[in-house]
């Protein structure tokens, strides 16, 4: 193997693929890249076995081939090497760069033993926007559980059908949910959790230059394919609940507030909280056109007022104040609904005006 | 410590049996509620009898539910008769009835 790069090419592989490195694998080859050079470009891929990815970037190749380099070692010697052209061969499981009048021999791993990327079989797939999977996974993926003792809670779920696709997030605690139209596939049907992780990553992998992403999908796995990059994962085993059930169909309280007023006060309330062991949690009181936010510590003591406007019944209810900032922070819109019955029960906010996306959050019982 | 594990096991289990009978009483109930239905030659006292009934002891179901869960247990068909940590959104959405 030989061929010809510049250290942006290598940085953009070695970026790319490095979450899906393994970092407490026992299997030494899953801490490594492998670096195929065919057909004039380079791909880059890293699997932990629960996710891969695969991204191609260009390359003058001489030879074709492919090896396995350590990860972390390989993508420190890349931050640093100079911006110039660079000269990589292969001799013997040893990776030589050479670039100006120096040189680096890096000893790397037998491709033979890097697991190969399952082809989905028996695979559907569809299309949307990246800006809408963008959004959507913003708005579901941080109600996600990160407690690994139930699986199911770790991901989102994702549903497809009637021409729609929905993502789930929760927590048991609170849930996020965002359903969006794809039009050209009513007949398309698929019910699968995708870790966190996973989203997580396609969040931070997806360009705005990406305009399209392809997602293909059968019972155990799911692929994402976007620009240059193609993101692989498991599903998560195990049934999520029914989340409809969990949604309220009526209150007896509504509540339209503005979004950045709602979230500076509770901000400002939680400062309150902090070192408090006993976790942050604001105490809200809506009357008919304003609302009280308060927080009491050993620290001291905040109260803050905003207008709203009230239908329905005054009440007292308190929250968790990261539940509440969470949701706040990836609405787009400016006002918001906030649907309650009683100081017990689960509360709703949607963004106004926007009935795709609603979050769901239970309050803390005070005495 | 042992003991009052062993004594909210046995109660657990306790009201998970009266569930579980009382459910699928409420299926003989339900059923014969329907044949009688059916049966044109019925009294209407006796129909509405037997619907009283069941309607009974669907609420002592419903009723029991409700303390599980208040006695500190998930009633979600996930994680049904597990230790909660703070409430439940699937617990409280299957209690209500909207
Ligand atoms: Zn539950």
């Amino acid at each position: 193997m030989k061929f010809f790069c510049t250290k942006n090419d290598l940085l953009t592989g070695v970026n790319t693929v490095q979450k899906a490195v393994s970092s407490k694998s026992t299997q030494p080859i899953l801490q490594g890249i492998l670096i195929t050079a065919e057909n004039q470009k380079l791909t880059f891929a890293a699997t932990d076995l629960e996710i891969g990815i695969l991204c191609d970037t260009p390359a003058n190749i001489l030879t074709e081939g492919k090896m396995v380099v350590p990860a972390r070692l390989f993508s420190e010697i890349v931050r640093k090497l100079p911006d110039t052209q660079l000269s990589i061969e292969l001799r013997d499981y040893t990776l030589l760069i050479e670039y100006d009048q120096s040189n680096i021999n890096l000893k790397g791993y037998d491709p033979e033993e890097f697991p190969l990327f399952p082809e989905l079989a028996d695979a559907e797939s569809f299309t949307m926007p990246t800006a809408l999977l963008k959004t959507m996974i913003k708005q579901t993926v941080f109600a996600c559980s990160s407690e690994g003792s139930r699986p199911v809670f770790t991901g989102t779920l994702m549903q497809v059908e009637s021409g729609t696709v929905r993502l789930i997030g929760t927590d048991t605690h609170r849930l996020a949910y965002r359903i969006a139209e794809i039009p050209e596939n009513p007949e398309l049907h698929f019910y699968g959790i995708i870790p966190a992780k996973t989203m997580s990553e396609i969040y931070r992998l997806l360009k705005d230059e990406d305009e399209i992403i392809n997602i293909r999908f059968n019972k155990n796995q799911v692929e994402f394919e976007f620009g240059s990059v193609r993101l692989l994962s498991r599903l998560i085993d195990g049934q999520f609940p029914n989340y409809k059930q969990a949604i309220p169909q009526m209150c007896e309280t509504k509540t339209y507030l503005s979004v950045r007023s709602f979230l500076e006060a509770v901000e400002r309330a939680s400062l309150m909280a902090k070192d408090n062991h006993v976790g942050n949690i604001v105490r809200l009181v809506l009357k008919e056109d304003a609302m009280n936010i308060a927080q009491t510590s050993e620290m001291g003591k905040i109260q803050e007022q905003i207008p709203i406007r009230l239908d329905g019944k005054e009440l007292g209810i308190s929250f968790n104040a990261k539940f509440i900032l969470d949701v706040l922070k990836i609405l787009d819109t400016d006002e918001i609904l906030m649907e309650l019955s009683g100081p017990f029960s689960a509360a709703v906010i949607r963004p106004l005006e926007d009935p795709n996306y609603l979050y769901l959050l239970l309050p803390v019982r005070t005495a | 410590m042992t003991q009052a594990l062993v004594e909210i096991e046995e109660l657990l289990a306790s009201v998970l049996r009266e569930i579980q009978s009382l459910r699928s009483y409420i299926q003989v109930l339900e059923e014969e509620n329907i044949r009688l239905k059916r049966d044109a030659a019925l009294p209407a006292q006796e129909t509405e009898r037997v619907i009283a009934n069941a309607e009974r002891i669907q609420n002592v179901a419903q009723e029991n539910l409700l303390r599980l869960y208040n006695d500190g247990f998930h009633v979600c068909h996930l994680h049904f008769g597990q230790p909660l940590e703070g409430d439940c959104l699937f617990c409280m959405g299957f209690l209500r009835k909207d």
